[in-house]
C-alpha cells in the first residue's frame, strides 16, 4: 500500500481543504433541479394548527394521545379525508371506510372483508369505536402497538388495499388539495415532505375522535338519567356479575369486556374451537405474533359498545347473531388448555361444572347488550364521509 | 469604594460557606433504588400453564397481577415513602414466553440503613374511591381492565388457573381469585436490614404456593367455594383470607 505523506505544517490545512471540497461537491450535485419542485413550495400557506380537544363523555377515561402526534383540527380533518378517500388503494376503489363505515359502528358487517382484487381477508373488520383507548396492541392479533403503526399496514396488504406507499405518496403529492392540507396539519414546507408516516399520523388523529357519545341507554342509566327495563337490568347484573343477591348467575362477560369502554384490550382464547393440540388452530391469532404456542387461538377482545350494529361476530365472523354468540358461551368452552377460565364458569356451579344461562337469562343479557347501542355516535356529522 | 469591596468579599465568603454547607448534606442520585417484584411457586420462578404439585393435586396458573399501595421503607417509626400505588403484572399479554416477568420500579431514596418495608396489599381506600376516568393514561389506576364497574372497586389482585381434581393428568377445573373492595385491603410491614448506599436494589418475591397455604395446610380445592371468589359479597371471606395471607407469601432478597 502506498503511503501518502505531507510536509509538516501543510498537512492539516491540506486535509481540511480536501475534506471541505469533498463535502461540497456532492452537495452541489444534489441541488434539486428548478421547475416542478418549486411549484411544491408550500411556505406561502399559513401554518397555524388549532389544538383539538377530543370530546368524550364525562364518565369515560381520558383519551391517550401520544406526544409525537398531538391532536389538531387540521390533523383530524386531513385524517378524516384520507380515511374516506380511495386514493389510498391500488386501483382507487377502496378506502379505510370501505371496511369501517359509521353505520356498522366502523365495521363492514361482513364475516371477512374483500380486498380490491376480490380476495377475501382472513378476519372480520374490527370496530373502531373507542379504538383510541386500546393501548395494549391493535388488530385481532395485536401485531402493532399504535394507531400510527396500524394505519400503515392495510394500504400495502395484498388482500386489502393492495397499493404501495410510494405510489400513494406520489398521488398525494400531485393532488390539487392534499399538499395544502398536509401543510396546514403538519407544517411541511414542500409537497416532497409528504410521507406515509404523516398520512398515518393524520388517520390516527381522526381515529382518536371515534369516541362514544355517552347517549346510549346504558350511558344514560349510568348518568342517572333513566332506568333500564327489568330484563335489561337483569342482563346488566349478570353481565357485571352483580346478580347473585337476587339469584342470578354470573355471565362472566365483564372479565374480558371490562371497564366503561367494555374492552380491556387483552387477549383471550374465548373457547370457540375444540382442538386436540394448540397448533391445530386454523388461525393462531396472538400466537402467530408472539411465537408462543400457548397464545395460539387467542384474540384481542373487541368492544361491546354498539355490538348490536357490528354483526357478524368473532374474529372470523362465524356467528350471525348475538343469540348464536351467547349459545356458544353457554356451552362453557371445550377445556382447551389456554381457554380463559371465565369461559368455563358461566352460570351456576353444579358439582364440577357450570350450568350456563337459561333461555330467559340469555335473552336478558342480549337485551342489556342492546342498551349499548349508540346511534348518536354513528350519526355524528364529525365522523361522516366528508366527500358526501 | 472600600465599602463595595468589603461587601463583595463578604458575599463571596457567604457564597463559599453556603456551598460548603451544601456539600456536607446528603447527596442522592435520582432513581438510585430499584425495587423488583418476582412471582414464584414453591420457590421456583412462576411459569404460566406449567403443572405444579399442589398436595396430591396439580395446579396451573395463567394470570397473576396485583396492586400495591403506600410502599415505604422503614427506619424505626420513620417511613420513607416510595410510591402511593403500583400495578405489578407478572403475566402481561405482550410476553413472548410463559415465564412470569419480573417487574421493577425505580425510586429516589436517601442513603441509610433501613429496618424494613411496608406494603399495602391492594388499592388503599382513598384511591379505590376513584375510577379510571379520574387518572391520566400513564397512571397505574387508569387501567380499565382492572376496574370492577359493578362493585365500584379496583380488582386488587387477580390469580387465575386450573386444578386437576380427578387425577387424570388434565387440569380441568377452573380456579380464579379476583379480590377487591375496601374490606380486603390490608397493610403489612416486614423487618429486614435494607442498606441503601448509592445505587441499591431489593427483590421482593410473592410465592403462590404460600399464598394458598394457611397454617401449613393448602387451601382445599376440593371444596367448590374455595375455587373462586365470586363478585358479590357472598364469598368475600375467601378474598379477605387470601389478601391477608399475602404477607406470608412475601419474602425479601
Amino acid at each position: 500500500m502506498q503511503q501518502i505523506t505531507f510536509n509538516k505544517g501543510v498537512r492539516p490545512l491540506a486535509v481540511v481543504a480536501v475534506a471541505i471540497a469533498v463535502c461540497l461537491l456532492p452537495q452541489c450535485k444534489k441541488d434539486p433541479p428548478p421547475g416542478p419542485a418549486s411549484e411544491c413550495d408550500l411556505t406561502n400557506i399559513p401554518y397555524s394548527p388549532t389544538p383539538y380537544t377530543i370530546k368524550k363523555p364525562a364518565h369515560f377515561p381520558q383519551v391517550p394521545v401520544p406526544s409525537d402526534n398531538p391532536m389538531t383540527l387540521e390533523g383530524v380533518q386531513l385524517g378524516r379525508r384520507l380515511f374516506y378517500d380511495p386514493i389510498l388503494s391500488g386501483d382507487s376503489t377502496m378506502s379505510c371506510a370501505t371496511c369501517h363505515f359509521p353505520q356498522g359502528s366502523f365495521t363492514d358487517n361482513q364475516a371477512v372483508s374483500l380486498g380490491i382484487d376480490g380476495t377475501p381477508g382472513k378476519r372480520s373488520a374490527m370496530s373502531l369505536l373507542n379504538i383510541a383507548y386500546v393501548s395494549t396492541a391493535l388488530f385481532w392479533d395485536g401485531r402493532v402497538k399504535t394507531l400510527e403503526e396500524q394505519a400503515l399496514l392495510p394500504v400495502e396488504d395484498p388482500i386489502e388495499m393492495h397499493a404501495t406507499w410510494p405510489d400513494v405518496i406520489e398521488r398525494l403529492k400531485g393532488h390539487s388539495e392534499y399538499p395544502e392540507l398536509f401543510r396546514k396539519a403538519f407544517g411541511i414546507t414542500g409537497c416532497e415532505k409528504i410521507t406515509k408516516e404523516l398520512a398515518a399520523k393524520a388517520i390516527a388523529q381522526f381515529e382518536r375522535i371515534l369516541i362514544s357519545s355517552g347517549d346510549s341507554k346504558f350511558d344514560r342509566f349510568v348518568k342517572g338519567e333513566l332506568d333500564l327495563e327489568d330484563n335489561e337490568l337483569r342482563g346488566k347484573l349478570m353481565f357485571f356479575d352483580e346478580g347473585q343477591f337476587i339469584g342470578l348467575p354470573d355471565a362472566q362477560c365483564f372479565h374480558c369486556h371490562g371497564g366503561i369502554t367494555l374492552t380491556g384490550g387483552q387477549f383471550f382464547n374465548n373457547g370457540l374451537d375444540s382442538v386436540g393440540d394448540l397448533n391445530d388452530f386454523v388461525d393462531k391469532g396472538r400466537g402467530a405474533v408472539t411465537g408462543n404456542k400457548l397464545d395460539n387461538g387467542k384474540f384481542r377482545t373487541p368492544t361491546l359498545r354498539n355490538i348490536a350494529l357490528t354483526a357478524p361476530y368473532m374474529h372470523d365472523g362465524r356467528f350471525k347473531t348475538l343469540e348464536e354468540v351467547l349459545a356458544q358461551y353457554n356451552d362453557n368452552g371445550f377445556g382447551v388448555i389456554n381457554e380463559d377460565p371465565f369461559v368455563r364458569t358461566i352460570g351456576f356451579p353444579v358439582g364440577g361444572h357450570y350450568t350456563g344461562l337459561t333461555p330467559q337469562q340469555t335473552a336478558d343479557v342480549i337485551a342489556f347488550l342492546h342498551t349499548l347501542t349508540d346511534t348518536t355516535f354513528i350519526n355524528s356529522p364529525e365522523v361522516q364521509n366528508p366527500f358526501h | 469604594m472600600k465599602n463595595h469591596i468589603v461587601a463583595l468579599l463578604a458575599l463571596l465568603a457567604l457564597t463559599f460557606m453556603v456551598a460548603c454547607e451544601d456539600s456536607k448534606g446528603p447527596s442522592v442520585q435520582p432513581n438510585n433504588f430499584t425495587l423488583t417484584f418476582r412471582a414464584t411457586y414453591d420457590g421456583q420462578p412462576l411459569e404460566k400453564y406449567k403443572n405444579y404439585p399442589y398436595g396430591d393435586k396439580v395446579v396451573t396458573f395463567d394470570r397473576f397481577n396485583t396492586y400495591l399501595s403506600d410502599i415505604a421503607l422503614l427506619n424505626g417509626a420513620v417511613e420513607t415513602k416510595l410510591s402511593d400505588i403500583e400495578w405489578v403484572d407478572f403475566t402481561p399479554d405482550d410476553a413472548t414466553n410463559n415465564d412470569a416477568v419480573e417487574v421493577s420500579f425505580k425510586y429516589t431514596v436517601p442513603d441509610g440503613d433501613y429496618s424494613g418495608i411496608k406494603i399495602g396489599y391492594g388499592v388503599k381506600a382513598d384511591l379505590n374511591a376513584k375510577r379510571p376516568s379520574d387518572f391520566s393514561p400513564s397512571h397505574p389506576l387508569y387501567i380499565e381492565s382492572e376496574y370492577w364497574l359493578g362493585w365500584k372497586s379496583y380488582i386488587f389482585t387477580k390469580v387465575q388457573g386450573r386444578v386437576d381434581l380427578d387425577a387424570n393428568d388434565t387440569t380441568e377445573t377452573v380456579i380464579f381469585y379476583h379480590c377487591g373492595s375496601d374490606p380486603v385491603y390490608n397493610v403489612a410491614t416486614m423487618s429486614a436490614p435494607i442498606d441503601v448506599s448509592g445505587t441499591s436494589s431489593l427483590v421482593i418475591e410473592f410465592d403462590l404456593k404460600k399464598l394458598f397455604t394457611f397454617d401449613g395446610v393448602l387451601l382445599d380445592l376440593e371444596v367448590p367455594s374455595n375455587r373462586t371468589t365470586s363478585h358479590d359479597a357472598s364469598n368475600i371471606a375467601l378474598a379477605q383470607k387470601l389478601m391477608l395471607n399475602f404477607k406470608n407469601a412475601t419474602s425479601m432478597n
